[in-house]
């Protein structure tokens, strides 16, 4: 991946700011859009997303394929999946590796995977699987976990390594959920983005968290905090300009301060990339 | 043990209303000296139903009103355990929820409520319905002779149709406006409610039992001229003006397509 075709800084698209994003045409250099809230028949949300397509580079965040979970893949979902992106025309796909769906119904959350050799086979396959139908790499995240599976023999991000390594699938790096996972499991969140095979990584996530003290939740409904923004610049200094995306999923603030914290994302990145320049 | 046990020994512990961890689930799990493995465990088990709580309080603002916030959450929890979610959308989540009220609660409660969350969620349904072209004044201005022989329409995909039995329609106007929720009152006639969107809103409408027959008849298929027969009855020679006046205002507002 070249440095030059980052998108630059984004935002999730959120209907709480349609109608300023198309009345304003904010400086935002690209949309995520969460891609289960366009699969509807018709009405607002595919109205302001046809609209704000013709302004905007956008990019499909899914949350409900659920690549490792233990039912086979939902034919009807991928459908709908292939359908939308024909439609918006992402400059990539991404969904969680994690699974959100057991044997017998929808669990409607992100959860964490053993990372052995077995579900690597397992998601591996899955992962062919989509690409074959979706005719790109898929672009899997990172999560937030609060436990961990003791059968697991490699970190999770040696996993997501191995599984980019056997299927061709680009990752999409969750800063604020390394942060968040570290603190809750003890582990160094730098050693993990170290692990990660850096030519692999497509995107980057920034998003706020709540603190409980002993633990963290991934909550989406705060500004981002301190140490994920400078665990934020380190990564830069390492991966050079990636494109970045702020999420904010509850307690919306006005669509300016989500501006502001985009701006400090743009200077953080220069502040990282000019410092790390390798001298003339 | 394998990855699909585990992932299945997880799944019946999110799902059962239950939050005493299975010994063979706990096994499994790994915690940490800041979050041990019972806890991140409840944190899993907490946001699985706050979640899906969360989901049916957004797609029935109204009926949680109504019914204050800890009678709704036990009618959502009991709903959850007996109907956990079956589709990859959380917008589906509420979908039997009236059917579910059905079982769950006894007469006289149960067939206002009925009607008022199937009312709730003829909102949810017209919200995302198919986009469609419905039939325009524009177009019914050029209309030639032929055209008004010819005519046969549909509703539109995103209307539904409700004949009420309580005055549900006055408890959801206050119980959305937050004001005093009116006691429950059984009509001596069903009432005909259509719910529909209309552009990007959503809309609602009661209508009188003429017009709900007249709209009825040609949406059906009837054509403008059976629909003039059927109000002469009523009408005598102002039939036509009436099926005139009445088809204008289904057009405007959005109700009609051609067939
Ligand atoms: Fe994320």
């Amino acid at each position: 991946m070249s440095k030059s075709n980052t998108l630059g800084f984004g935002l999730g698209l959120r209907s709480e700011y349609y109608q300023q994003i198309l009345e304003q045409r904010p400086e935002v250099d690209w949309f995520e859009i969460i891609s289960e809230n366009y699969m509807v028949g018709g009405g607002k949300a595919l109205y302001f997303l046809d609209a704000i397509k013709e302004q905007y580079p956008l990019v499909m965040h899914g949350v409900s394929l659920s690549i490792g979970g233990p039912h086979e893949i939902d034919a009807d979902y991928l459908r709908q999946l292939k359908t939308l992106a024909d439609r918006v025309q992402p400059c990539w796909v991404a969904d969680h590796l994690c699974w959100s769906r057991g044997s017998a119904h929808h669990l409607h959350d992100l959860l964490p995977l053993p990372f052995t050799q077995e579900s690597l086979l397992h998601v591996a396959s899955r992962v062919r699987l989509v690409q074959d139908v979706l005719q790109r790499p898929l672009v899997l995240e990172n999560v937030s976990a609060y436990v961990q599976w003791k059968t697991s023999c490699m970190s999770e991000s040696q996993f997501l390594a191995e599984l980019s390594s056997l299927t061709g699938c680009e990752i999409l790096l969750d800063v604020n959920n390394v942060y968040v996972s570290s603190r809750n499991q003890g582990f160094d969140p730098w050693q993990f983005i170290m692990e990660l095979p850096h030519g692999r990584i497509r995107q980057i996530h920034l998003a706020g968290h709540s603190d409980y003290g002993h633990y963290l939740i991934d909550t989406h409904d705060q500004p981002i905090a301190d140490p994920v923004w400078t665990l934020y610049s380190k990564t830069l200094s390492y991966l050079g300009a990636t494109a970045t995306l702020i999420e904010r999923d509850d307690h919306f603030p006005p669509f300016d301060e989500l501006l502001a914290e985009l701006s400090k994302a743009r200077s953080i990145s220069a502040n990282a990339l000019r410092a790390a320049a390798p001298c003339a | 043990m394998r990855l699909s046990a585990q992932q299945e020994a997880l799944e019946r512990y999110l799902a059962t209303g239950d939050s005493v961890i299975p010994h063979e689930l706990m096994e499994q799990i790994q915690g940490s000296n800041t979050l041990p493995a019972a806890d991140g465990l409840m944190i899993y088990h907490n946001a699985y139903r706050a979640r899906l709580l969360s989901v049916l309080r957004e797609d029935f603002p109204a009926l949680h009103r109504w019914m204050g916030d800890e009678s709704f959450a036990q009618l959502a929890l009991a709903y959850i355990s007996a109907w956990p979610p079956r589709h990859f959308s959380l917008r589906w989540l509420g979908e039997r929820l009236p059917e579910f009220i059905r079982g769950y609660i006894a007469e006289p409660q149960r067939s206002p409520m009925i009607e008022f969350a199937t009312l709730e969620w003829a909102f949810t349904l017209a919200f995302d319905a198919p986009d469609t072209e419905p039939l325009s004044l524009d177009v019914m201005s050029r209309f030639s002779a032929d055209d008004w022989v010819n005519l046969r329409v549909y509703l539109t995909p995103s209307v539904r149709w409700l004949q009420l039995q309580h005055n549900t329609v006055g408890i959801w106007v206050a119980a959305k406006a937050e004001a005093d929720i009116p006691d429950v009152v059984a009509l001596s006639t069903p009432l005909d409610c259509l719910v529909w969107r209309h552009e990007l809103v959503c809309q609602y409408r009661t209508l009188e039992s003429g017009e709900a027959s007249a709209l009825r008849l040609l949406s059906d298929g009837g054509s403008f001229a059976s629909m003039c027969e059927n109000l002469v009855g009523q009408h005598g020679e102002q039939a036509p003006l009436r099926a005139a006046t009445w088809l204008k205002q289904w057009i405007g507002e959005g109700l009609l397509q051609r067939r």
